[in-house]
């Protein structure tokens, strides 16, 4: 058995349940989390003095690294980006098809796409029957 | 690859976030989390507080780093008194960018 641990972007949840639905494997656990990525820590933040008064927008966004933000506590400071935590877990064969799928509904190309993690999983059961193994999950 | 699950004080989240960020790591996942340990909870005076309040800090990283991450987290977060947390580090076989499709971190 494998968990696939997958973090992706709030509003694709209802697409990513339909197309997992679609296949056939529809259960899942699901978390709200926050979290960042490679981006280096950088952030968008308000940063006054590089707005000039000539801008049209009355908040100017600048990726700034988190630990400047703290440091000058600077406003509007967005540190992590909400997601949504998806796990599920698959025997193995159907592992791989449910992270292509996963692909497939939530690449959009832009940065903050999120992450599919694989791991192993040794053992299942399911309470209501007291079944083990596979058996307890599809 | 492992996957770090560090379960740490709230107060001490910022500080050990930081430091990650300047070993270079700054990708993560955090929630916050309910529970308990060994001590059974908390009893202050005549109230017990059953489940506490920590933050569960994710990070997946690739085998090599594990030492050094788990030793940063500790000086950060550890304070001497009980209700510091623990450290779980268990295996991740693939993991994939959803934003490419491509293999790896």
């Amino acid at each position: 058995m494998k968990e696939i641990t997958a973090i992706i972007r709030r509003d694709k949840l209802p697409d990513t349940k339909k197309a997992l639905d679609e296949i056939g494997y529809s259960s899942m656990s699901i978390q709200s989390v926050e979290g960042r990525g490679k981006q280096s820590g950088a952030i968008c933040a308000e940063m006054d003095s590089e707005i000039p008064m000539s801008y049209c927008s009355n908040v100017k966004l600048t990726p700034t690294p988190s630990s400047y933000a703290i440091e000058h506590t600077l406003p509007k400071v967005a540190l992590y980006v909400p997601k949504r935590m998806l796990t599920i877990v698959a025997p193995d064969e159907v592992a791989m098809k449910l992270v292509k799928e996963i692909i497939r509904v939530n690449m959009t190309g832009k940065v903050g796409d999120g992450k599919i993690f694989i791991s192993p999983l040794e053992n299942a059961f399911r309470l209501r029957t007291g079944e083990t193994g596979c058996d307890a999950i599809v | 690859m492992k996957m770090i699950r560090a379960f740490i004080r709230p107060e001490k989240e910022q500080e050990v976030v930081l430091a990650l960020e300047g070993i270079g790591l700054p990708s993560l996942t955090k929630m916050p989390v309910f529970g308990r340990g060994k001590q059974k909870g908390l009893q202050v005076g005549p109230v017990h507080y059953d489940e506490l309040p920590k933050i569960l800090i994710m990070i997946v990283v690739e085998d090599a780093d594990i030492e050094r991450i788990v030793k940063v987290i500790r000086d950060k977060a550890a304070t001497g008194f009980i209700g510091d947390g623990k450290i779980f580090v268990t295996h991740v076989l693939h993991s994939y960018t959803i934003r490419t499709g491509e293999e790896g971190l």
